[in-house]
């Protein structure tokens, strides 16, 4: 099925069955290979994508049911303030280990922040605990999503 | 000497009344005496065919038309061990007072139904009595298909006898005393299995009598909606009221306006049962998903119209334990709204949120939507555990979209605490259920 959608800003049009993962499309055909497989089975994050602005996995999410929605994936987040600053902060605090999840990561941490400026520990918790990190960088990701929104520098 | 014998006598046959009487109101109406109206036999009704076929089909094989009445009724389901070859047998089914095996029904001449007649298929299926003369125990719902005509019994014999035969004997049942003898369930069948076809309802639309023959005599849809009276059969007083049946609720399908279907539109009632989906009515799982992908959803479109037609029908029943209405959507933010349980919501936000929402109408599908459920409207949680342990997977015109199973991930405790949590947050009335529910409710799930 011919299908186009708005990604990252930018209309791209493709062929892909209806039931087909955002995220087949996004790395299979479009060859977009920053968004990572994990799980499958959206328990892992490391597949998140922003849809409207909202963090969803991709690897659940058909490519019919995000027709007419905007999608941004870690190849543009950096363009939105909350992304830019997450992603700074990152970079300042050493986040990354091994980076297999750290897109999903930071999808996570840029969709908390343009919802919730100033987010507490519960909220940390609730936008992020669905985001598994095997290296255990939990402390970081902690740490550079509160520098992020206090805007401090390290 | 004579005055004894007439106290006997009068004893006795006040012994017989009050029996009679007794399975009178214990036996209590059939599935259709809700209707009222003049009951006609199929021969003679001409103002349209309220059995076999859809329009479609009527020119097909014997066997391409016993596939569809066999799917209709939904035989493969239960006939059928999962993972194991179709219609072989073996599903177990947990009952208070034991595990029954649903049999062979291949066209194996040992072990399946290879050597039945026509006779005898209509005398298992219509009357309860196996090939042997033995009883079947009413798990097999005979005092529904015994609705069913001759003939499209002998189609659906038709198309199991297509079926390559498959050598596998049923597993021993294991039901405890009284209950494994037999021979008792022909003094069940002779209360409660009224052994007589399906008679149009000559006050009502063919499409009305189509939906009932539809309804009553093929999808059996009381066997798991209606409550069981006791006797173990069906208390149509109470038709469609709701039940639990093989651990998961089946929910009030009469036409209540705030428990029942009595709001649902037309549409939704033919979306949910051909889709298994019907937007802002949740999605069906466990044995109604089953119920939809084997058999409803393989239904030609006027047959499901006419199943709705008749569910619409059915005198209004309420279902007290469940609430007026069903909860609006949760708010945005996960602070707000119910947060009794700590631990259930850590459960929530690592596991589910991601696809649920923290107001419970999902980003990903609709499919996925909690909102409006009657499974999250449960005070009992009876379905969110199920799903929650088992999964669910859902075809939908988008493709599957299906939920893992958290059965193995999760301790009883943890999905205890993330079911109570989900029915607060998202439903009317918080549920309290304990790791030991939990536990029990794997047990009458597990295979």
């Amino acid at each position: 099925m011919a299908t186009t959608l708005t990604i990252n800003g930018e209309q791209k049009s493709f062929d892909a069955p209806p039931e087909m993962p955002l995220l087949w499309v996004l790395r299979d055909i479009l060859g977009m290979t920053g968004t990572k497989f994990g799980c499958g089975i959206a328990q892992c994050g490391a597949c998140t994508v922003h849809i409207d602005g909202k963090a969803v996995r991709s690897c659940v999410l058909p490519v019919s049911a995000v027709q007419g929605r905007p999608v941004t994936t870690i190849e543009a987040v950096g363009n939105s303030p909350a992304g830019a600053k997450v992603q700074k902060a990152w970079l300042d605090l050493e986040v990354i280990q091994c980076g297999y999840c750290q897109s999903g990561q930071i999808m996570a941490a840029a969709a908390l922040l343009s919802a919730t400026p100033n987010p507490d520990d519960s909220d940390i918790d609730a936008a992020m605990a669905g985001n598994i990190c095997r290296c255990g960088t939990y402390v970081r990701i902690r740490e550079a999503i509160k520098q992020a929104a206090s805007g401090r520098q390290s | 000497m004579r005055r004894v014998k007439r106290i006997l006598l009068s004893l006795a046959v006040i012994i017989i009344a009050a029996v009679a009487i007794g399975v009178w109101i214990i036996r209590g109406p059939g599935p259709l005496d809700f209707a009222g109206g003049n009951k006609a036999a199929v021969a003679d009704y001409r103002a349209g065919k309220p059995t076999g076929v859809p329009v479609a089909l009527e020119k097909a094989s014997l066997v391409e038309r016993g596939e569809y009445l066999a799917k209709a009724a939904d035989c493969m389901v239960c006939h059928t061990k999962p993972g194991e070859k179709q219609f072989a047998g073996g599903l177990a089914f947990k009952l208070p007072f034991g595990t029954l095996y649903s049999t062979n029904i291949t066209p194996d001449k040992e072990t399946g139904i290879g050597n039945y007649s026509d006779q005898d298929f209509l005398n298992a299926v219509q009357r309860g009595k196996r090939h042997d003369g033995a009883m079947l125990y009413p798990a097999m719902p005979y005092a529904s298909y015994t609705y069913m005509t001759d003939e499209d019994l002998l189609a659906v014999k038709a198309y199991l006898f297509s079926l390559p035969p498959v050598r596998a004997p049923a597993p021993e049942n294991t039901l405890a005393f009284p209950f494994n003898q037999r021979w008792a369930m022909l003094f069940w069948s002779a209360v409660f299995n009224p052994d007589t076809r399906f008679a149009p309802d000559t006050s009502k639309s063919p499409e009305w009598n189509r939906g009932a023959y539809l309804t009553e005599a093929l999808a059996h849809c009381g066997e798991c909606h209606t409550p069981r009276n006791l006797g173990f059969a069906l208390d149509n007083r109470k038709k469609f009221a709701g039940a639990v049946t093989a651990g998961w609720r089946a929910f009030n399908i009469s036409s209540d306006k705030a428990t029942g279907l009595g709001n649902w539109s037309d549409e939704a009632l033919v979306s949910y049962l051909s889709t298994g989906h019907a937007l802002g009515h949740g999605t069906a799982s466990g044995p109604m998903g089953e119920a939809v992908d084997h058999s409803l959803s393989q239904l030609a479109p006027e047959d499901v119209r006419a199943i709705a037609v008749y569910l619409r029908s059915i005198p209004p029943q309420a279902s007290p334990d469940l609430p007026a209405t069903t909860a609006p959507a949760a708010p945005a933010s996960h602070k707000e709204g119910v947060t009794a349980d700590a631990r259930g919501k850590m459960v929530f936000e690592g596991a589910c949120v991601s696809c649920h929402g923290w107001t419970g109408e999902s980003l990903v599908s609709p499919t996925a939507t909690l909102t409006g459920s009657w499974a999250v409207n449960d005070p009992a949680a009876t379905n969110v555990a199920q799903i929650v342990l088992s999964g669910t997977k859902r075809t939908t015109p988008d493709g599957a979209l299906s939920m893992p199973a958290f059965g193995n991930a999760y301790s009883d405790d943890e999905i205890a605490a993330v079911a109570n949590y989900v029915t607060a947050r998202f439903g009317a009335k918080g549920s309290k259920l304990t790791a030991k529910d939990v536990a029990e409710l794997r047990q009458q799930t597990a295979q």
